[in-house]
């Protein structure tokens, strides 16, 4: 690279923000070159290997089931009409506003031995008390069913957006050369959309194995459970960032495994000429194996938690529901939007510039960006709080003691580390679904730059936009170790609220700000989920012709 | 004497060490000028025409654009500063604008200008009815029609075309060849036309060059063009 390059304002921008994500993370994994303690070798002796087992049992099972439920459910929206299809089609996004650890904690509630479920059992066919119906859900295949149901609308969403902007015509050419439906399905439906599931699966994984609340409340030992007993239980936060550290690896390795198959299977419509797939209508058992397909997973991952938590509720502490609420929900929505708009911006700048200089260097140092998404939300604010008091130190000393620390901006910092990753991989399918020789024709017309980013690329990125803005308000809306650290003084959010009570098992109290959480969480998913068709580019009321590019 | 507007010499491209692309192409445009370039597939044509526009930096030559180097070991004028026009085979409109819009978009100047010369452009094509349509509300020949417009609108010192005319039927072809020969020659239009076909070489150009295997196998007047049907190809008598 030349000087000139450097000084270019496309790679300094991002060299300078990757500068700022990874400190925090170079932090972390320094920390594997000092001493090892005697915990650490006691954790290597004895407790890794089961952290690794069910680390790893976890994410393939968390893996087949969000696959499954997600591009199976997408699909059948897409290109099929059945009962129930215009409710469904936006309500498989509804477990988006449930936090892993609340469907958890609900979970238990329903089928635990003596849980709501077993006794209803147990009442209605008058069966003896010690009769259990429901399998234990403490376990790791609880954990990866909890998983399954929550985080299967990342795949679902991103599957959905590409098999809207997929050509009928393609499809079509697969039934002439004799595929049945199922074959069209599999052998071109899915092939032809890769990237964008790999996509949603690489966010669900992060998720997974960044979850603290949903295994530690099934007494499953995984990586994040070492890492708070190393630090909580033993006491001895250098082993705990060890861990991370160890746990950053594997991630990093994945991102760059993940990054490597995506370059080699770069799609982009090759014709101007689109034609959106239009819905067979279903009739008799396939409308009702497709209904229910669809229908399960809402239920279970979005009905079921939240008759639970409107039970718990009901009968407890209406009260919740006051001026501080308000000023909690006010606080909470704030962040995530703040968020949600810096998150989308930086991803656009960053993979434009990326594009545009088709410059290696940027392509790398966007694959460390997102390594901040799977960060533990405690060890990250670790990190931030590390470098905030740093840079008060450097900046303010003189004048201040701490201006940079306990404020929001160490709080959104971390919020913006943490999910940046959403917005990033949803921008970054979004861009390449631009034909390149647009930008090689609008490069003719004398537009470049600036003027390429905001007249040609981001008009056909607003789909793309708001659905990476969905992702980071409804993780953010979750996100609580972090707003726990770094939170100003008496500054809470509902998560913090939940949180809380969660903790102390009082879920009769938690129950209210879990389904404030989820209602918070409801808003954007709705009226942004709406817009994806409608933002597409050529879209008209009235009108369902549409435009590749 | 004619005046040479775009001139390029001993130009030579490898994507990587291994593999050179194009092997040393001489080639003199001169002003007003329809040439084709003709090759099969994975010839270099394609990218010969990149590297013209300024989307592919050469590995050797020098590419002259009205007497300016515009690339060579030193020097690399970017696209948007060689007033080059692109036509490619996908038309490439731009799909949240209208046709007019399109048109419009590489023009400078007030907004009342503008739309009259846009709309001047898309008389010329005859699509001016369609001049607040989105692109996928036309055909895909209108839609060529508008990307050659399109690419007009700032009167460009050269046209380039990759594949103009390839995804479309014969009649059609005919027809827009014929129409956008009249256009370029009455405007003055210096154009340069990367093609596989044969037709489109003879009925638009006045000069043919043939590539093959990253060379200028033949070159000469579009009239002696002959096809050898044998092998699907064809030379310059």
């Amino acid at each position: 690279m030349s000087y000139k390059n450097l000084l270019d304002p496309w790679i300094i921008l991002p060299t300078i923000l990757f500068a700022l994500f990874v400190v925090p993370v170079i932090w972390i994994i320094s920390s594997l070159f000092g001493d090892y303690s005697d915990n650490w070798t006691h954790i290597y002796n004895y407790t890794l290997s089961n952290y690794i087992y069910n680390t790893i049992f976890i994410i393939i099972g968390t893996s087949i089931g969000t696959l499954i439920i997600g591009v199976g459910s997408a699909w059948l929206v897409t290109t099929y009409n059945f009962t129930g299809k215009n409710i469904l089609e936006w309500a498989l996004l509804l477990p988006f506003a449930v936090p892993p650890y609340i469907l958890a904690y609900t979970f238990t509630g329903l089928f635990d031995s003596y849980g709501t479920a077993n006794n209803l059992i147990r009442d209605i066919f008058s069966l003896p008390h010690e009769f259990i119906f429901f399998p234990k859900l403490r376990n790791v295949y609880g954990a990866a069913i909890v998983f399954s149901f929550t985080l299967y609308p990342y795949v679902y969403l991103v599957s959905r957006m590409a098999f809207i902007n997929q050509s009928r015509s393609i499809l079509e050419v697969g039934r002439t050369l004799g595929f049945s439906k199922f074959q069209v399905f599999y052998k071109l439906g899915i092939p032809s959309i890769r990237p964008a599931i790999i996509a949603g699966l690489m966010l669900v994984l992060m998720e997974t194995i960044s979850d603290f609340g949903a295994v530690e409340h099934f007494s499953v030992n995984t990586f994040t459970t070492g890492i708070f007993s190393a630090w909580f239980g033993l006491y001895d936060f250098h082993t705990a960032k060890q861990l991370a550290a160890l746990l950053l690896i594997v991630v990093i390795t994945f991102l760059i495994l993940e990054k490597y198959s995506r370059r080699k299977n770069r799609y982009s419509s090759g014709s101007n000429v689109f034609s959106p797939i239009a819905a067979e209508k279903l009739k008799g058992s396939k409308n009702i194996l497709a209904s229910l397909f669809c229908t399960i997973p809402v239920f279970i991952g979005f009905v079921l938690p939240n008759i639970q938590l409107a039970y718990w509720a009901l009968n407890y502490k209406l009260e919740f529901f006051n001026e501080k609420f308000i000023t909690t929900a006010w606080n909470t929505f704030y962040l995530a939007i703040v968020t949600a708009v810096i998150c989308a911006v930086l991803a656009v700048v960053i993979n434009f510039s990326i594009r545009y200089k088709k410059n290696k260097l940027l392509n790398i140092l966007s694959s460390f960006l997102t390594v901040g998404y799977a960060v533990p939300g405690l060890i990250l604010a670790l990190g931030v709080s590390q470098l905030l008091v740093f840079m008060d130190n450097l900046l303010f000393r003189e004048y201040l003691d701490f201006v940079l620390t306990g404020s929001l901006v160490g709080l959104i910092l971390a919020f913006v580390i943490k999910s940046f990753a959403l917005a990033n991989s949803t921008i970054e399918s979004g861009f390449l679904r631009i034909n390149n020789r647009l930008d090689d024709v609008a490069k003719t017309l004398n537009t470049s730059g600036w003027k390429l980013l905001t007249q040609i690329h981001l008009p056909l990125l607003t789909t793309s936009f708001l659905t990476s803005m969905i992702l980071v308000v409804s993780e953010v809306i979750k996100e609580l170790p972090a707003s726990l650290i770094l939170r100003p003084f008496n500054y809470d959010t509902l998560a913090i609220s939940t949180y809380i009570y969660a903790a102390e098992e009082r879920m009769f109290d938690a129950a209210a700000p879990s389904i404030a959480i989820v209602g918070v969480g409801l808003l954007p998913i709705i009226i942004l989920s709406r817009l994806i068709v409608k933002s597409r580019p050529g879209y008209r009321n009235n009108d369902n012709h549409y435009q590749s590019y | 004497m004619t005046e040479n507007i775009l001139e390029i010499k001993n130009l030579r491209h490898s994507f990587n060490t291994d593999m050179e692309v194009l092997k040393g192409i001489n080639l003199n445009v001169s002003r007003g000028e329809i040439v084709s370039i003709l090759g099969p597939s994975g010839c270099g044509k394609t990218t010969l025409l990149r590297i013209i526009a300024g989307l592919e930096n050469q590995s050797g030559g020098t590419v002259n654009i009205s007497d300016t180097v515009v690339s060579d070991s030193k020097n690399f004028v970017p696209t948007e500063k060689r007033d080059i026009g692109l036509v490619v085979q996908e038309r490439a409109l731009f799909p949240h604008l209208t046709i007019i819009k399109n048109v419009e978009f590489g023009l400078k100047g007030r907004r009342d200008d503008k739309y009259k010369a846009a709309l001047n452009l898309l008389k010329l094509f005859k699509v001016e009815s369609y001049a607040n349509n989105y692109p996928h509300e036309i055909s895909s020949g209108e839609q060529q029609r508008v990307a050659m417009a399109r690419a007009m609108a700032p009167n460009p010192k050269i046209l380039l075309m990759d594949e103009p005319f390839g995804a479309l039927d014969h009649a059609l072809k005919s027809e827009l060849r014929d129409e956008t020969k009249k256009i370029f020659k009455d405007n003055g239009t210096t154009a340069i036309i990367v093609s596989h076909d044969f037709e489109d070489a003879i009925s638009m150009s006045d000069h043919v060059l043939i590539i093959d295997d990253g060379l200028v196998v033949q070159e000469g007047p579009a009239k002696d063009l002959i096809p050898i049907t044998r092998n699907n190809s064809f030379k310059i008598a």
